[in-house]
């Protein structure tokens, strides 16, 4: 008899030619992407070309981002940018996104049907997890993407599988950033019993079937930073069964109910010093920012937005709002949130990581502290170590940037866009 | 190089469980400097665990530890310095990153070993086979068995890591070397 298998066990198997696969087992999938984005492909074509390598092994399925540096703020980014684009030329890569073409590459591939259920592939960057929102599987190789670029394939450890099941609604003020702050936290210090190192989390419960995909977003980019293997929602709709079988061995199954969560922070360090919103209330910031890989999505933004209409952002604050993608910048614009956002006094950035990417645009002044929706708050993320940078939900970054100092969304009416 | 042995013998150092990476395989300063000459590495290694641990280790030793092995941020330079004095490492567990970090230096690693601490002290005389996972005392006349190393990573491994085997790759796939034409687009 079949021995039952997981979504990722099946996904793993379909990419490796193999009927099944094991927990444990280590395997040389076939990808259907390798997604680079602007900051690593100079050196992995410097990597390579100095093995000798001319060219790549499949370039039709190479992808290249612009997110990191959209604006050059550098005449060395500048360089960079011309470097990218004779290595797209030269490898004669299958899909090359240029400054100002696209926006962010963990949001933008699905945004255009490029990234489907059931897929697999291989990306430089951790946070191409976001993918599994859409139920793809990607993997995160960091530099060993040269391997896949040389070769085709690297190898990859068949990880375990985290179910994590949702049921009930948010309550006004909390968000899926919240509960991905949370979940980041006790996977990381294993409150659960199980850790998060290398581990598959898969999503799943009732509370999948109203949700957009931003707030699946939100979720996969959350608990990235962990060191999880990858994150996946249901590939319902892919072109061959890749759906977790019913007697799938779980090395944990967590249950949440939305409705319990409350609004977090993460607080600087990482996004796994989950604390709630009221532990720092009051605290001043000077710097603040929505978007990002795991809250740039159209919703995001509006979410802010019907907290803020009606309020001004406070005078000592300087509030960025950086759209994910050119589609979600000129969907916002046509819907008039972007103009509430700068009617509030909020600057708009181009769309990409903003001042994630190391604070090379926007960045954070010494001294200083900042709230949003990063992707990550590590010490110098976003300018000076002597820096803090906090993290939160949209709604709770937007209602601090109105008060001038942490505040939680709850203590501001809620408008209807 | 590319012919490296899987089945090693040589002496051990006994660690405990949690030895970082940063600080205790090796001091932060050099991962942050870039610093990934082995020669400027191998005097530090170990020496957030024991100062004079460097001095005493010797080509083909053998590094036994616990649980999570290389913790902390994935740096590479102690896994440099141990690719670098062909150390090997049993442990029970560690983070998958350093794993597959230490993997891509081309370090020899079984994890999955328990209780290493019983089995073995330091200096004791033991041979391993990554093989098949069969590890022997000589000096104490016991044996364990642990996971072997699955054959695509002992394969990474006997060829150097990573960057050997990107390198035996173009070897035994010259076209790599020329410029992809527009036609075979």
């Amino acid at each position: 008899m079949r021995r039952a298998q997981t979504s990722v066990q099946k996904m793993l198997a379909h990419a490796s030619g193999l009927q099944s696969v094991q927990v444990g087992e280590i395997v040389y999938p076939t990808p259907q992407w390798v997604i680079l984005h602007d900051g690593y492909v100079e050196i992995a074509h410097k990597e390579l070309s100095e093995m000798g390598y001319a060219r790549v092994a499949h370039p039709e399925r190479v992808m290249f981002v612009t997110d990191h540096e959209v604006a050059y703020s550098t005449q060395r980014a500048l360089l960079r940018g011309q470097t990218i684009r004779k290595v797209a030329k030269d490898w004669q890569v299958g899909a090359f996104f240029d400054a100002g073409r696209a926006g962010h590459g963990h949001l933008h591939p699905m945004e255009m049907g490029l990234i489907k259920p059931g897929m697999f592939l291989f990306a430089y960057d951790m946070h191409a997890t976001n993918f599994g929102a859409v139920g793809a599987l990607a993997i995160p190789v960091s530099s060993e993407i040269t391997s896949v670029l040389a070769t085709g394939s690297v190898w990859v450890k068949v990880p375990s599988t985290i179910r994590v099941n949702l049921k009930g609604q948010w309550r006004e003020g909390s968000h899926p950033r919240d509960l991905g702050f949370l979940l980041a936290q006790g996977l990381s210090k294993s409150t659960w019993g199980v850790a998060g190192d290398y581990r598959l989390i898969e999503f799943a419960g009732e509370a999948l079937n109203t949700m957009p995909l931003s707030s699946k977003v939100a979720l996969c980019n959350s608990i990235t930073e962990i060191g999880v293997a990858s994150v996946l929602f249901p590939p319902h709709d892919a072109p061959y069964d890749c759906l977790s079988d019913q007697e799938a061995e779980f090395e944990a199954v967590l249950d949440f109910d939305l409705s319990s969560i409350e609004p977090q922070l993460a607080l600087p360090g990482g996004p796994d010093l989950a604390s709630p919103v009221t532990k720092a209330l009051g605290t001043p910031v000077q710097h603040a920012f929505i978007g990002a890989c795991g809250s740039g999505m159209y919703e995001d933004f509006v979410d802010a937005a019907a907290l803020l209409k009606g309020h001004q952002i406070h005078s000592g604050v300087r509030m960025f709002v950086v759209p994910g993608t050119v589609e979600t910048q000129k969907r916002l614009a046509n819907d008039g949130v972007l103009q509430l956002f700068m009617d509030a006094g909020a600057m708009v950035l181009p769309p990409g990581c903003g001042p994630c990417a190391g604070g090379m645009m926007a960045p954070l002044g010494s001294g200083e502290t900042s709230i949003s929706t990063a992707a990550t708050n590590h010490s110098g993320r976003f300018g000076p170590k002597d820096s803090l940078a906090y993290l939160g939900s949209p709604l709770t970054v937007v209602a601090s940037a109105i008060r001038g100092e942490i505040t939680d969304p709850r203590s501001l009416e809620m408008a209807h866009v | 190089m590319f012919e490296e042995a899987l089945i090693r013998r040589g002496h051990c150092h006994v660690l405990g469980d949690n030895i970082p990476l940063d600080e205790g395989i090796m001091p932060f300063s050099f991962a942050i400097n870039r610093i990934t000459d082995p020669v400027q590495l191998i005097p530090h290694l170990f020496c957030g665990v024991d100062p004079t641990l460097a001095e005493k280790i010797k080509e083909g030793d053998f590094i036994l530890a616990g649980k999570n092995f290389a913790s902390g941020k994935a740096h590479m330079q102690g896994f440099i310095a141990m690719a670098s004095l062909g150390l090997s490492v049993l442990c029970e567990t560690m983070p998958y990153k350093a794993h597959r970090g230490a993997i891509a230096k081309g370090v020899a690693i079984l994890t999955g070993c328990v209780n290493l601490s019983s089995f073995a002290q330091d200096g004791d005389d033991i041979e391993v086979n990554f093989l098949d996972g069969i590890i022997q005392n000589h000096t104490q006349s016991t044996r364990m068995q642990a996971p072997a190393l699955s054959p695509i990573l002992s394969k990474l491994v006997r060829v150097g890591g990573l960057q050997s085997a990107l390198k035996l790759h173009i070897e035994l796939h010259p076209e790599m070397k020329l410029p992809r034409l527009e036609s075979q687009a």
